[in-house]
């Protein structure tokens, strides 16, 4: 497969041109510097895009969001009668994902697809196109190369309907251009429809690329022994101790959970004034003391090691057992996020250490 | 693809008061067409809600023979279920679903069936009872063992007197606080196992209640020699979409909406102690 190039004072323009056919998201430098995906909006697209990133970190708030956002509307009701909201499917770009965050999407997209269909989170997403730009300087508190899932993506060998390996372009960092990697017949459609703004790339801008993606790869210094952990997950080899440790220092405010990439959990709720309401959902944590509280004050997970214990081995054990992938990407949100400085990587290093130990973590100096 | 989020009206044709804060609703749904094609199998549960006040999953009571409408009997336990339990006939319900899996009854052919209920832990029983009772050939001896705090608490009490005269059934009562009038057996459902001869060996057990019942009641069938694959057990959580996809209900690596609610022993024996509950 041939590889192309994309010129790094192209881009802009790619991404006018390319919103004109899709609903274009891109991570994107608020007025207070921090990184969100953002969709394109309909006029003032050139001085939008001078706030583009691609070069820097990921957005916080994970793309889940795009399909699946913090607060979405069900259903309108009035005098008893009932307006569907289902958002319309639109064909999404989504550009400038890093490569855990595009394991993180094809994940969720299979939790929503499977057993009972959600048609809120999937109308938003089914056509969509994941252009992934590989980390050239990645975060301090991500671990991709220990859940092997980046910073870069491997390349398929050949191409299918469905993307293999998770992108459908990836682009590599090169100077002034970006290397673009192709992962799927709908990425080769792309780059055919917008052939203006690619050309192909020459041998040496190929062995420039691997040169890139080997120091992106190095740039990652948080190693875990990821494998080491999920298997002592799943051989229940965690001791209760281990969960109360953490429990001491959590003060279960949910925040890791609200931006980790591969959390689905959602309360439903009815909101009403006079006649009319509407019926709608919001995300929901499971180290929450309600989470699990029944009508009658039943809770089956009442202390708080375990629901230390669900939030750990949903990701790592569960995850793990029920679709072959582990539900924690490396992306190393949790960790920037949490006030009282606990991410799945020191539990991920504690339980792979050992199992009986009892876990210390004393965080990061 | 379907919106599985959407409810369906139903209208409350009557209701059956059970006790003081338990009521028995039947309900057909507005849509003639969805009453008469709408089909489900015992131990399955709806999402019921009112506009405007909430969801919550119950299980339906009456049994699927019963064709073009559905009963469910609903214990004021929070906002929801008080609403509902201030509603009249005529009213609508807003329902969907069913979700769950059921109370299997092919497996039991020829067996002996045992149904032990706590409070209300009978309505989901008494769906697969009345199932049970429409193909009463098929099976052997028929138990029913069913303790509620008070006597007035005790639900479908003219049912259980048409229960108590059937051929070859046994109808076990008992209750935790007697009034003046009780003349039954006072106690938690257990201590009913002095009353009867309780034999796993050919039998099948069905199980609803409150956690702390169904442990005490698990390990009285284990000595009773029923096996663990025999004792199907319909387990209560927090289902918010009934659908596996909002998290509220897992145990283990399983949804009780989606997998259960029902599940055999051995399966529960499974489920890791710390999200067992029971």
């Amino acid at each position: 497969m041939k590889d192309f190039l994309l010129k790094k004072d192209k881009i802009k323009n790619l991404l006018i041109s390319a919103s004109e056919e899709w609903d274009t998201f891109v991570p994107w430098k608020d007025l207070g510097e921090d990184l969100q995906f953002v969709k394109l909006p309909g006029a003032g697209k050139e001085d939008f895009l001078n706030k583009l990133s691609l070069e820097y970190g990921s957005p916080l708030i994970p793309p889940k969001t795009i399909a699946f956002p913090q607060l979405e509307l069900l259903f309108e009701f009035e005098e008893g009668k009932i307006k569907e909201k289902v958002p319309p499917p639109t064909k999404k770009l989504l550009f400038g994902l890093r490569a855990c965050d595009v394991k993180a999407i094809l994940f969720v997209d299979d939790f929503f697809r499977r057993n009972f269909e959600d048609i809120y989170y999937l109308n938003r997403t089914m056509d969509k196109l994941l252009v992934l730009v590989g980390c050239k300087t990645p975060p301090r508190d991500c671990f991709c190369t220990s859940t092997k899932t980046g910073p870069f993506l491997p390349v398929p060998r050949s191409l299918g309907e469905v993307r293999k390996e998770g992108f459908d372009l990836q682009l590599v960092d090169i100077g002034d251009s970006y290397l673009v990697e192709i992962g799927s017949e709908k990425g080769k459609e792309f780059i055919e429809s917008y052939k203006s703004f690619f050309e192909v790339a020459s041998k040496k801008e190929v062995e420039l690329s691997k040169d890139a993606k080997k120091r992106a790869e190095e740039a990652i210094t948080l190693k875990v022994d990821f494998e080491k952990a999920v298997k002592n997950f799943c051989e229940d080899k965690v001791s209760r101790k281990v969960y109360e440790k953490i429990a001491e220092r959590c003060i279960y405010c949910g925040g890791c959970l609200y931006v980790c990439p591969t959390c689905t959990c959602f309360n439903v709720f009815d909101g009403k004034k006079g006649k009319r309401g509407e019926r709608s959902r919001n995300w929901d944590a499971c180290v929450f003391e309600g989470y699990t509280r029944e009508a009658s004050g039943h809770n089956p997970r009442p202390e708080k090691w375990q629901r230390t214990s669900r939030r750990y081995e949903h990701k790592l054990k569960y995850d793990y057992l029920t679709t072959g992938m582990s539900g924690c990407v490396g992306c190393g949100r949790c960790l920037a996020t949490c006030p009282v400085n606990i991410g799945i990587s020191q539990v991920i290093e504690e339980v792979a250490k050992n199992e009986k130990r009892i876990s210390s973590l004393s965080g990061k100096d | 693809m379907k919106n599985e989020y959407l409810p369906y009206p139903a209208r409350i044709k009557s209701i059956q008061r059970e006790s003081f804060d338990t009521r028995t609703f039947k309900v057909v749904f507005v849509d003639e067409k969805l009453a008469k094609s709408f089909n489900y199998k015992p131990g399955q549960f709806m999402e019921i809600s009112l506009l405007g006040i909430g969801e919550s999953p119950i299980s339906i009571t009456s049994s699927p023979s019963g064709k073009g409408y559905l009963e469910f009997t609903i214990r004021t336990m929070g906002k929801l279920t008080r609403a509902i339990n201030q509603l009249n006939a005529g009213a609508i319900l807003y329902l969907r679903g069913p979700y769950g899996n059921s109370f299997p009854l092919e497996e039991a052919r020829t067996k002996n069936l045992y149904f032990i209920a706590g409070g209300i832990g009978l309505p989901p029983l008494r769906s697969v009872i009345n199932s049970a009772f429409d193909h009463r050939v098929n099976f052997g001896k028929v138990k029913i063992l069913y303790g509620a705090k008070s006597p007035d608490e005790l639900c479908f009490k003219e049912e259980l007197k048409v229960w108590q005269n059937l051929t070859n059934t046994e109808l076990l009562l008992t209750v935790d606080v007697p009034d003046k009038d009780w003349k039954g057996n006072v106690g938690v459902v257990t201590t009913l196992w002095d009353k009867t001869d309780m034999d796993g060996n050919r039998g099948i057990a069905y199980v609803c209640g409150p956690p702390i019942m169904i442990k005490f009641v698990v390990q009285k069938l284990l000595k009773s020699q029923f096996k663990e694959r025999n004792i199907y057990i319909s387990l209560e959580r927090y289902m918010k979409c009934g659908l596996g996809k909002c998290g509220h209900c897992n145990i283990g690596g399983k949804f009780v909406c989606t997998d259960g609610p029902v599940f055999t022993y051995q399966q529960i024996k499974q489920f890791p102690d710390k999200e067992r509950a029971i």
